[in-house]
């Protein structure tokens, strides 16, 4: 009887189970700022008429029984009771609120990007808003869902944290480690005033545009209220008044974003009985073979009154105006050079255009393309040590134009109603949208959010071209775009950019 | 077991796209040294109902998923109780409606040691340590399109058998295989409901055992088998999601073997169905294959 293998199979058996295959989100290290933006109170909101819309009631002096009884909990109840778990937490949202509210707002996303499934009867269900979490899950966040959700929610983190800046500056309470050198903070000490906590505007405002834009999340974002909060706690870094004040601001500050955007025109974008007479439209002006869905069974488009909804940046009369020029039309020459040049890559994609066009796929159940433009601003933003109201200037100009560029590419997709090249037998290495082609989503967002990034960060304008420009290719490389989609797209996103820019120049900030 | 039978390397199909897993590590027989059998097999896998899930589904935009490999296969005798097994498949996939593009390439290099540990009046006992190794840089993550899952695995396998003098035969087995994770072409994927900020995916461990009732006798084997894969952990096909990668995939297929080899050359067939499972095709598997077998040296015996 011969065993001899016994112990290597134990030795297979102890790697397997030593192994350890669990993926973790890289660890952040929190920073100090690079700068306070003291004068960021002076920076002009979107949707409030002004930083003291909102009244913040004069905190307590620091010399106050109440306040000096905060400090004393802090240091001698909270300090010495800090779990490890209360820690991670600390360490986690040391990254920045708004840097995690956008990541939490880009997780939800994917989470709900997946187009419902048809019925017995051949129909696709419309998600309802009333059972979020009943199949088709509420909302189907794709591109122009998701677009929509991120600038209400970094316009409303922005808007709250002009208003706390204001506030900070006014009533000038310091830090509670300032007062007593007995408190050590768990985070980089600032000489940023505390009062309203920053972190905590961020949280109640996020919060409150998020359990609307994701209603079925409501405990999930409790859960991230309570522990952003709980952690700014933990680590010292404010006293309980200085969230209850915060708290309060982020939460009437978002309630009046949120007013905004319940009359933005988004509940009647999914307008399907406007598409007949869209299809008409686009056929007076020459387009010969309109777009039809290519599912089975036929799903309508996507959101086709879309290009109705409010726009930030630009009034609809200009909106229509800079709308792309007619494309080319099937039959043509020009059209038959775009086609033959996607029949050649099906026949011979590259490993590299696989590569490209499955890393801007950004597709159902990814967190779409406008979030994929966030997380790099947002990673941007860290990178040069933003403050957390800089970092919300930056989201909010991009995540502006990311929703402009959605609704002025939809606006184009719908007037135009091209079809996509799958209407003429091609395949495609990533998914096909169910929209019509021309122009290209990916490079509108995409080039729209270059832009406005380049002007943040000019240094490293080249580099947000160059990806925009890959982004773009993409989806010819993926065999859902014709190059007229993908070119006209950057250079429409890139005029649509430019007006997040202009209002970037004016804003107050002098940036 | 003196006689030569040549050991047969089998392609299992019991995943998505067209996970073709090791080889025959799950049996008793084995060349003996120094003789060697070549196998080239055709594998013809499709379905068009899957589990999404648990919920049991058609989707109009697959239609029928079909998944073609041609592979070869050797099977060596380096003494006479330790056997060598290797295998390389190409591999294509198409859907019969839609309009996803199919993939095609070289998949996945694997090789087997197989060793007799245990052997008295038909009761024997095999260990098998095995591993694979993707040889293209195909794409892992465009499934139920991609030709495989670009892992490279590892796996130890044991196997019982009792051959009785009239030829029937009885076997149980049942492996562990390590699956190493894998990189993307993304920087960021959902998965668990989460997103990962990373390109690399993780890549469940997964179970598989099974039993075999055959008859084996000269120059015929038949079997009949019952086999179960299981993944340890992993996630779900969301609704009207597409398969990834990291899920749970798990199947529970029946199925019929035969192989004839009189001489140099022989052939096999195998068939299977699966009659169950989650976050998998409910494929039909159809396999068939051309064996030669030689000797390099005059065995010593």
């Amino acid at each position: 009887m011969k065993m001899k293998l016994f112990p290597v199979i134990a030795l297979v058996g102890a790697f397997i189970v030593a192994c350890d295959k669990d993926i973790q989100n890289p660890l952040l290290e929190p920073y100090a700022v690079s700068s306070l933006d003291e004068n960021a109170g002076q920076w002009k909101p979107y949707i409030l008429s002004s930083v003291s819309d909102i009244v913040v009631p004069e905190p307590k002096p620091v010399t106050d029984p109440a306040y000096l009884k905060e400090l004393d909990s802090l240091k001698n109840y909270i300090a010495p009771r800090v779990t490890p778990e209360n820690r991670a937490a600390v360490e986690h949202w040391g990254a920045g609120a708004v840097y995690r509210w956008n990541e939490i707002a880009r997780e939800l996303s994917a989470r709900y990007n997946l187009p419902p499934a048809s019925n017995a009867e051949g129909k696709y269900p419309v998600p309802d808003a009333a059972n979020p979490l009943k199949d088709p899950k509420f909302p189907f966040a794709n591109p122009p869902y998701a677009a929509r959700a991120l600038a209400y929610l970094s316009v409303a983190q922005f808007d709250a944290l002009v208003t706390a800046w204001n506030y900070k500056y006014k009533f000038n309470r310091k830090a509670p480690y300032k007062i007593d050198s007995g408190i050590k903070p768990l985070l980089p000490a600032s000489d940023l005033p505390s009062y309203p906590s920053e972190a905590a505007v961020v949280a109640a405002a996020s919060y409150t545009v998020l359990i609307a834009m994701f209603p079925g999340e409501v405990p999930y974002l409790d859960g991230k209220l309570a522990e952003n909060k709980n952690a700014m706690i933990w680590a010292a870094m404010s006293t309980p008044s200085d969230i209850t004040a915060g708290d309060a601001l982020g939460k009437a500050v978002a309630a009046r974003v949120m007013a905004k955007a319940k009359t933005d025109g988004m509940s009647a974008a999914n307008n399907q009985s406007r598409t007949p007479a869209m299809i008409e439209t686009a056929k007076s002006i020459g387009i010969i073979e309109p777009w039809k869905s290519q599912e089975s069974p036929l799903r309508p488009t996507m959101l086709p009154t879309y290009g109705e909804v409010a726009t930030w940046n630009f009034s609809k009369e200009t909106m229509i105006a800079m709308r792309p020029p007619k494309p080319w039309i099937v039959g043509t020459p020009e059209f038959e050079k775009d086609l033959k040049e996607l029949q050649g890559i099906q026949k011979n994609q590259t490993r590299e255009q696989a590569r490209i066009a499955n890393f801007w796929a950004d597709g159902a159940g990814s967190y779409t393309p406008p979030a994929h433009w966030h997380r790099i601003g947002a990673e941007a933003g860290k990178d040069a040590k933003y403050s957390e109201v800089r970092m919300a200037r930056t989201l909010a100009l991009l995540g502006t134009a990311e929703m402009d560029a959605g609704i002025a590419c939809w606006d184009a997709k719908h007037y135009y109603f091209t079809p996509r090249p799958q209407q003429f037998g091609v395949k495609t290495s990533v998914g096909l949208p169910n929209f019509p082609s021309y122009t290209s989503g990916h490079s509108t967002f995409s080039s729209a959010g270059a832009t406005v990034l380049s002007y943040i960060f000019p240094e490293r304008k080249n580099e947000f071209e160059a990806m925009a420009l890959e982004a773009s290719n993409s989806r010819i490389y993926g065999l859902i775009h014709y190059r007229v989609d993908c070119e006209m797209g950057v250079a429409h996103g890139k005029t649509i950019g430019g007006y997040a820019v202009q209002r970037g120049q004016t804003d107050g900030s002098g940036l | 077991m003196t006689r030569i039978f040549a050991a047969v390397l089998l392609f299992r199909v019991l995943l998505f796209p067209a996970f073709l897993s090791a080889q025959q590590p799950n049996d008793a027989i084995y060349m003996d040294k120094n003789a060697i059998c070549i196998v080239a097999a055709y594998g013809h896998n499709s379905w068009d109902t899957y589990w999404e899930n648990t919920l049991k589904r058609q989707n109009l935009n697959i239609g029928t998923n079909t998944t073609q490999s041609f592979a070869l296969m050797a099977a060596a005798g380096i003494t006479d109780k330790l056997n060598l097994l290797v295998g390389l498949p190409y591999v294509s996939t198409r859907n019969s409606a839609g309009n996803l593009l199919g993939q095609k390439g070289l998949q996945d290099f694997s090789a087997a040691l197989k060793y007799k540990l245990f052997n008295n009046e038909g009761l024997s006992l095999h260990g098998t340590l095995g591993g694979s190794i993707p040889v293209s840089n195909y794409v892992p993550d465009f499934l139920p399109m991609s030709i495989g899952l670009h892992s490279a695995t590892a796996s130890a396998r044991l196997v019982f058998n009792y051959l009785h003098k009239s030829g029937i035969y009885f076997t149980a087995h049942g492996a562990y295989t390590a699956r190493s994770n894998v990189r993307t072409d993304r920087d960021s994927y959902q998965a668990n409901d989460k997103i990962y900020n990373s390109d690399e995916l993780a890549i469940p461990n997964a179970t598989d055992g099974g039993i075999n009732i055959g008859y084996l006798k000269n120059s015929l084997q038949a079997t009949l088998f019952l086999e179960r894969f299981d993944c340890v952990g992993g996630d779900h096909i969301r609704r009207n999601d597409a398969p990834y990668p990291t899920n749970d995939m798990e199947a529970t297929n029946i199925g019929a073997y035969v192989k004839f080899q009189p001489g140099h050359f022989g052939v096999n067939a195998r068939y299977a169905y699966t009659t169950s499972g989650r976050n998998v095709g409910q494929t039909t598997s159809l396999m068939a294959g051309i064996l030669y077998q030689f000797s390099i040296k005059k065995s010593s015996n």
